[in-house]
Order: structure tokens, then sequence, then C-alpha cells
């Protein structure tokens, strides 16, 4: 019975230091006075509501959103082909393939940011959105193939052929059954994608220009200058927002199969 | 699904090309008091006009190195910033030279600020002046040499080397130690020494604001234009009036070169300089004014550096000298003082 | 069916000609300004780099936090998962979920928390004084600690579930068995869990190292620019002077550094066997 005092001791602590921070900022953006306190003295929902009134907020929420939704397809789209192609065709320079696909979760985001404005931006003209949404797109393409290649690798590659067999053109074979049956792993690689790129921030540090600004960029100007509790209203407001799509997702797919 | 593709999709769209429909000016401003501003100024420009404003902000420096990464095709119209930074863009063959005709109040600015780099380059909008802020319940600050002394060991934060602030606060503490030399090697070592004491090296004022009113620091020295924001607080702050002075300066408004935007530039540089804008951000304690026509209650002139009286008394350091010993300082400050 | 191996490349062609060029490209570009001077290749970069007492503070800095996050959250992160994984099912489900959650929230929010945790009015110093372990609050903010703190928060999670996924694997009977044979935890631990879990803390410990280096907003607020990082310093170059040399050489550093260290974590794993 020690034992079991101490895993709950040693299991609670960490989860306090987990997500103790979390919940501080939550009650923090009750505050009902002008500043940042916490205990927060009085409770007021003004800083929550405030969140929605601040133009710039909207703003990049809508080109966060827009970001993570479209960058997220795009990878998809991209991302689908290649991980069937990995999984049951024996292609040449493979493991190249992969690695490239890869090999944007390894350089560090800063760095991306720096040589996207520098080389494609500047010089080429493309927009700062464009070229955010491609450095998005590049950052989910690697859990976009990883996913829907784990979700095809549990299925049997016969089911196709029969297909095929039977009749079907391969494209056929493969919407009618490669598709449904890695919906949702599709769906799952869909969701992680999403948060990845919302949450995105180094990337978009040096990618951002007038008007043009992710929220969490936006959010850590705005931290810069004012000290209020909207911003903590505001982390609250994404992270719930962030968990509630994964919470749905683990419901309604179990998806931590394919991750 | 589709319903919320395609919204987010049209939303998408429209965060990204409205901006391309109605006319646009793009402002590179400072970030501090900025929604303030936008009440003071910028909206009510967009309705003058009729045309979008579309901002960039940040500290001096940072907007300034953006302005030279951008320079084969500029993003921004016009900027303010801070002399010295201005004057760095104009060696750099960035800006274009102002035609003063197109700004009706200029010949109402104080003499200093008219042609402030030379080649009508650019054109003063703001004076403020720098001294210490800190908190009157806790600690008195007569001169600049306090910052180092052991009453604010631990709780006094200084300028970052690189920002606007820094050289100022490195030129009084010099005079203020009695050392000679416009390298500032002895100052720089003598805050190098005192390193641990110095909470932290801020990069834009509104970070300062944080830190007092958080209580993480009682004590640093900034720019008048912040002091809006200190007095208006819970906790009590007081201005130093040091026996070295004040420091200080101006801010200036530039045009970059082959923007294409030029006539709304120009329109808004002149609707910032009019008595009526400058009267209005004046009473907002935002910006003090450059314009000498600007009248202004005796009340809100406490929270301002107003009148030529006060400007003249201010010590400033010359743009041309912060520029070309710039380098020389922060090489010497990553060794000594940050390292 | 899945003989026509062209056909297979094309499929897998557009997701990599994608990420090469608009991706790897640039950023090579990048890497290599840091190996030329003036037009031509050079070291002289590096070196100028390497030279200067700042840059070799931060570097230095940069790893040494990076390792003391890593030694850390493994120490935490296998005794969390030893009581993860012995927990039954729901509770097991329940709590890895709450592990992971932080995972979903935005570093901005998470770094954001311990301003107000470890400020000199936050709730640490507070409890600090009240406990009578000090008279007038401790400085927190702005110094390595503070970093580290906000680092190993951030990271732990990633450690947590890489271990717990090694341990799930654990043949259940073989630490009783050791047990029974007369070993203590500690041996134990060095010889059995250690061993069969390596393949998770290698995972883990790359992970968390390779975060620690390139972790942005966390040093940038935990630290300002007393405790500049690799990639803090790499910010402030470019922003305030538009050195893309220093750029140049410190992305390629972080990156032979992520590199590194998984290498170097894979080959003492596989010393032990």
């Amino acid at each position: 019975m020690n034992t079991r005092l101490a895993s709950r001791l040693i299991i609670g602590t960490t989860l306090l230091f987990l997500i103790g921070p979390f919940v501080i900022i939550i009650l923090a953006g009750l505050s009902a006075g002008d500043f940042m306190t916490f205990p927060p003295n009085g409770i007021s929902l003004k800083w929550y509501l405030k969140v929605f009134t601040v133009e710039s907020f909207r703003e990049s929420f809508a080109l966060s959103m827009f970001l993570a939704i479209f960058g997220t397809i795009t990878a998809l789209i991209l991302g689908i082909p290649a991980a069937y192609a990995i999984s049951r065709y024996d292609i040449p320079y493979a493991e190249t393939i992969k690695t490239i696909v890869a090999a944007p979760i390894i350089v560090p985001g800063i760095i991306v940011g720096l040589a996207l404005l520098r080389y494609l931006v500047v010089p080429l003209n493309f927009t700062v959105t464009l070229a955010l949404f491609m450095a998005h797109t590049a950052l989910v393409l690697p859990y976009a193939v990883r996913v829907v290649s784990s979700s095809l690798g549990n299925l049997r590659s016969d089911m196709e052929e029969a297909a095929v067999l039977l009749g079907c053109s391969r494209i056929g074979a493969f919407m009618r059954v490669i598709l449904p049956n890695i919906q949702s792993g599709v769906l799952a690689a869909f969701i992680l994608g999403f948060v990845t790129s919302f949450n995105q921030v180094p990337v978009s540090l040096f990618l951002s220009g007038p008007g043009v600004r992710t929220l969490p960029i936006d959010m850590l100007s705005y931290m810069e200058i004012t000290y209020d509790p909207s911003v903590a209203a505001l982390s609250a407001l994404l992270a719930f927002l962030s968990v509630a799509i994964v919470f749905v997702a683990e419901k309604f797919l179990g998806f931590s199969r394919y991750v | 699904m589709k319903y919320f593709l395609a919204t987010t999709a049209a939303l998408g769209l429209i965060a990204g090309a409205g901006h391309a429909q109605d006319r646009t000016l793009t402002i590179s401003v400072y970030a501090f008091g900025q929604d303030a501003m936008a009440e003071a100024v910028f909206n009510p420009f967009e309705e003058v006009c009729g045309c979008e404003v579309v901002i960039e902000t940040g500290n001096s420096v940072e907007r300034m190195a953006k302005i030279e990464a951008n320079a084969a095709n500029p993003v921004i119209d016009m900027a303010v910033m801070s002399t010295q930074d201005a004057l760095s863009l104009a060696r750099q063959d960035l800006l274009q030279p102002l035609d003063v005709a197109q700004i009706s109040s200029h010949a109402d600015l104080y003499e200093a600020a008219k042609d402030p780099l030379g080649n009508g380059m650019a054109v003063g909008y703001s004076y403020y002046a720098t001294s210490i802020v800190y908190r009157s319940d806790l600690v008195t600050v007569d001169s600049w040499a306090d910052l180092l002394s052991d009453d604010l060991a631990g709780r006094v934060a200084l300028p970052n080397i690189t920002g606007t602030q820094g050289p100022l606060t490195l030129m009084m503490l010099s005079n203020a130690l009695g050392h000679e030399g416009a390298d500032y090697a002895q100052t720089i070592d003598a805050i190098g020494e005192s390193g641990d004491d110095i909470v932290t090296f801020y990069n834009r004022s509104s970070e300062l604001a944080q830190l007092m009113l958080q209580e993480e620091v009682i004590a640093a020295p900034v720019g008048r234009f912040a002091w809006s924001r200190f007095s208006g607080a819970d906790l009590p702050f007081a201005w130093a009036e040091p026996t070295e002075g004040q420091t200080g300066g101006m801010n200036v408004m530039v045009m970059t070169k082959g923007n294409g935007n030029e006539e709304l530039a120009y329109q808004f540089m002149d609707y910032w300089l009019s008595v009526e804008v400058q009267t209005r951000i004046a009473e907002a304690k935002l910006d003090s004014p450059a314009n000498t026509d600007v009248v202004v209650s005796d009340e809100i002139a406490k929270s301002l550096t107003y009148g030529a009286e006060l400007i003249n008394s201010l010590t400033m350091l010359d743009p041309a000298a912060i520029i070309d010993n710039r380098e020389a300082w922060v090489e010497r400050w990553n060794e000594n003082v940050v390292n | 069916m899945f003989q026509n191996n062209r056909e297979g490349l094309a499929l897998a062609l557009p997701a990599a000609v994608f990420t090469a060029l608009l991706f790897l490209l640039p950023v090579g570009i990048l890497l290599s300004e840091a190996f030329k001077v003036d037009g031509s290749w050079s070291l002289q970069g590096y070196i100028d780099f390497a030279s200067k007492p700042l840059n070799q503070t931060v570097f230095l800095r940069t790893l040494k936090l990076g390792a003391l996050v890593s030694v850390v959250s493994a120490i935490i992160g296998y005794a969390c998962a030893f009581c993860i994984v012995n927990l039954d099912g729901r509770h097991r489900g329940r709590v890895f979920g709450l592990v992971v959650l932080p995972l979903m929230i935005s570093p901005v929010a998470r770094t954001y928390a311990w301003i107000v945790i470890l400020g000199r009015t936050g709730i640490v110093n507070d409890t600090i004084i009240s406990l009578g372990l000090s008279k007038t609050p401790i400085r927190i903010l702005f110094t390595e600690t503070a970093v580290f703190i906000g680092l190993l928060q951030l990271f732990l999670p990633l450690m947590i579930i890489s271990l717990v996924s090694a341990m799930e694997n654990l043949p259940k009977d073989v630490i009783p068995a050791a047990r029974v044979l007369g070993a203590n935890w500690i041996q134990v631990f060095t010889k059995v869990i250690l061993p069969l879990t390596k393949d998770g803390l290698v995972i883990g410990g790359t992970l968390v190292f390779t975060g620690s280096l390139t972790a942005y907003i966390t040093p940038a607020i935990l630290g300002g620019s007393k405790v500049l990082m690799l990639e803090t310093l790499l910010y402030q170059r470019v922003n305030v002077a538009n050195d893309f040399v220093s750029a140049g050489v410190i992305a390629t550093v972080l990156i032979v550094m992520s590199f590194g260290a998984n290498i170097l974590l894979k080959r003492i794993a596989a010393a032990r066997n």
C-alpha cells in the first residue's frame, strides 16, 4: 500500500506540474481587476469576452484557421498518395523520399521562416501568406504521411487486389476499397495536422508582416504590450479549442491508435 | 463539414484579399500605445482618406532592419522611428527626400524638427524626454549613477544596447560616473560588473511597463512617451529629475524609396503633423508635439515633454555619433555585459 | 499489382518534390550562407562566430540546459512511466490523456502561465515567503532556472509518452522475477528496466534534447535578453542587424547538434548490449 501511495504521489505531482499552469491561466483570465494576478481578486468574465472584440485577434484567428485547414488538406492531398506508394510499392529511393518528407520536423522552425522569407518572399515576390501556407503544409506533411501509412499498414492489400480482379479500375479500387477503410486514419491525420499548424510559432515569427499574423504571434505581440488578463483568457480559450478537437476525435475515432 | 470548410475558405480569402480592395497605406509604427494611437490618428485618417491603414509594429531598430531586408520590394510606405535609425536608412539610400510643399504644417514645426537628417530625408513629429521611472514608495532616485547602486541591486532593469534608449542611458551613466570617451568603454564595463544585479535588458518600452507593473523591477530608464502607463497605475511611480539632467530624443517620419504610394503617404504625414491631430495626440498623453502651434493645458503638459524650454534642456545624443559607434558598443556589450 | 514501381514513384513524388523545392532548398541556401564569405566558400563565418565569447557562452548554455532538461525529464519520466504502467486500464487511459494534454496547448499559453507563477508576486514566491524560507521574494524570472523549468514542462510529456510506450512492452513477469531472485530496486532498474526500454529512452531523449535546443518562446519570455539561447540569439541577430551569416551558422549548429544527439544516444543504447 506504500507503493500505491508513492505511485499516486509521483503521478499527482507530475500532473500538477504539467497541468497546473494551464489551470492557472484559466483562472487568471477570470480576474476582475485590470491586472493579471493569481489568485484572482474577484471573478469576472469580461476578459474572456474582450478577447472577441480585439480586431487583430479576429484577423489572426482567421488566418490561422485558413492555414490550418487548407494547409492540412493540401498535406493530405500530397501525403495520402505518398503513404500509399510507400506502403504498397517497393519504390526506388524509398528511404530518400521518406527522409525528405520527414525532414521539416528536424529543422528548427525559426530557420524555416527565415529561409522562406529571404529566398522566396523577398526575391521572388511571394506573398507572406503564400509562404506561410507552404511552410505549414510542409510541416504537416510528415504527420500526414506517417499516420496514413500506419493506417494503411493495418489494411490488407488483398482486398484491393480482389476488387481489381473483379473488374474494378485501379482508381475505383482505391476510392471504394482503400479510402473508406482508412477514413479514421485520414481524419486523425487531419486533426493532428490541424493542431500542429494552429499552434505553430517559430516558423511564423519571421513570416509575418503588416496585416499578416498568425494567432500565436499576435498573442505574443499583444502580451508584450498589455499585461491585462485578456491574454490569459485567449490562451485558455485556445487551449480549450485544441483539447476539444482532440477529445472529440478520441471519442469518435479512438485515434490514438494511429499516432 | 462542407459549410464549415466553405466558411473558413471565405474567411481566409477575405482576410487576405480584403486588404487589396481599398486603397491601402502600409505604415510602420511603434508598438507602444498603438490602441490609443489608432483611436487618435489611424482610424480617423481612414475615414478622411477613404483608405485602409495597415500597421506594422515593433521597436524602432527591428522595424528599421525589416525595411532594410525588404529594400528590393518595399512593403512599408512610411515609417516613424528614432532619428538614428532613420539616419541609418538614409545612408543606405533607402529613403526618399520629402517634398515639404506637401506637408502644410511644416513651417510650424520646431526648427530642429524641420530637417533633422539633412537633405529633407525626414521630419520630426514628436519629442520625448528620457529619465528614470521609479517606485516612490520604495526608493529615491536623484542621479543616473543610482542605477548601479546597491539600493536598486536586483530590482533594476536597463534598456538593451540595441534599442533607442540604450545609448542614451549609456551617455547619462557615463556623465554621472565621470567617465570619458565616446566609446563608453568604461561605462559598459561598469554595467558588466553589476550584471548580476540587473534583472534584464528590455527591448521594448512595453516590456518594461509590464515588468514594473508586475513588480519585477522598481526602477528603470524609459522615455516619457511611456509615462502615461505609470502615472495611471495603482502603484506609486515617480519621474526622476537627476542632477545630471534628463536625456531624450526626437522621433521622425520617413518615406521609403520607390514605394509607389507617395500620395497617400504624404496625405497621412500631413494629417499626423497638423495642429488638430498633434493636439489630439498630446491630450491623450501619447506623444509630445513637434508642432509649435499646439497648446495644451498645464496639467496635460506635465505628462508630456512640452515646451521649448524643456526640449532645449535635454542632453541629446547626435544621431550620427550613435550610428558610427553602435557596432563597437554592441561588440563590447556582448562581451562584457550579456556574457 | 504493385509491381509497377514507376507508378508508385509517381504517387510519392509530388510530396517529396514539394518539400524539397519549397522547403529544403531555401533552408539549404540559408545554411550555405554560413559557409560563404564574399561569395566564395570559406569557414571564416564559423571562425568569426565561434571566436566571440558571447556566442560561446550562448552555445554552452544551450547545450547545458538541453542536457539538463533531458536528464531530469528522463528521471521523472521513468518514475512516472513506471507508475502509469502499473495502473489499471481505466485510470491509465485517463492519466495518459492528461499527460498528453499539454502537448495540444500552444506554447505561448504554457509559457505565459510561468510568468504568473514565477514572478516576484507570483505563487512560488508567495509560498516561499509564507513558509518562511526567505524574507524577500527571490528572483526567478529571467534566469536560467526559469528557462529550465519552462522547458521541462514543455517536453516532459514527450519523454513520458516514449517511456510508457517502451515499458508497456515489458513482459509482465520480468520485474517480479528479478525481485524474487534478490535484486534490489536499483539493480532492477539498471539491469532489467533500462536495457529493455532503451529504445524508448533514445527516442524520448532525442525529442526532448532537440526540442530544448530549438525552443524559442520559452527562452524568449522566461529568459529575456540576459539569458540568451541559440534560437533567441539567432532571432536577435537577424531582427536587429540582418546578420544572416550568424543565422546560417546557428542554424547549422542546431541541426548538427540535433543529429549528433540522436546518433550519440543510439550509440550509447547499442553499447549497453
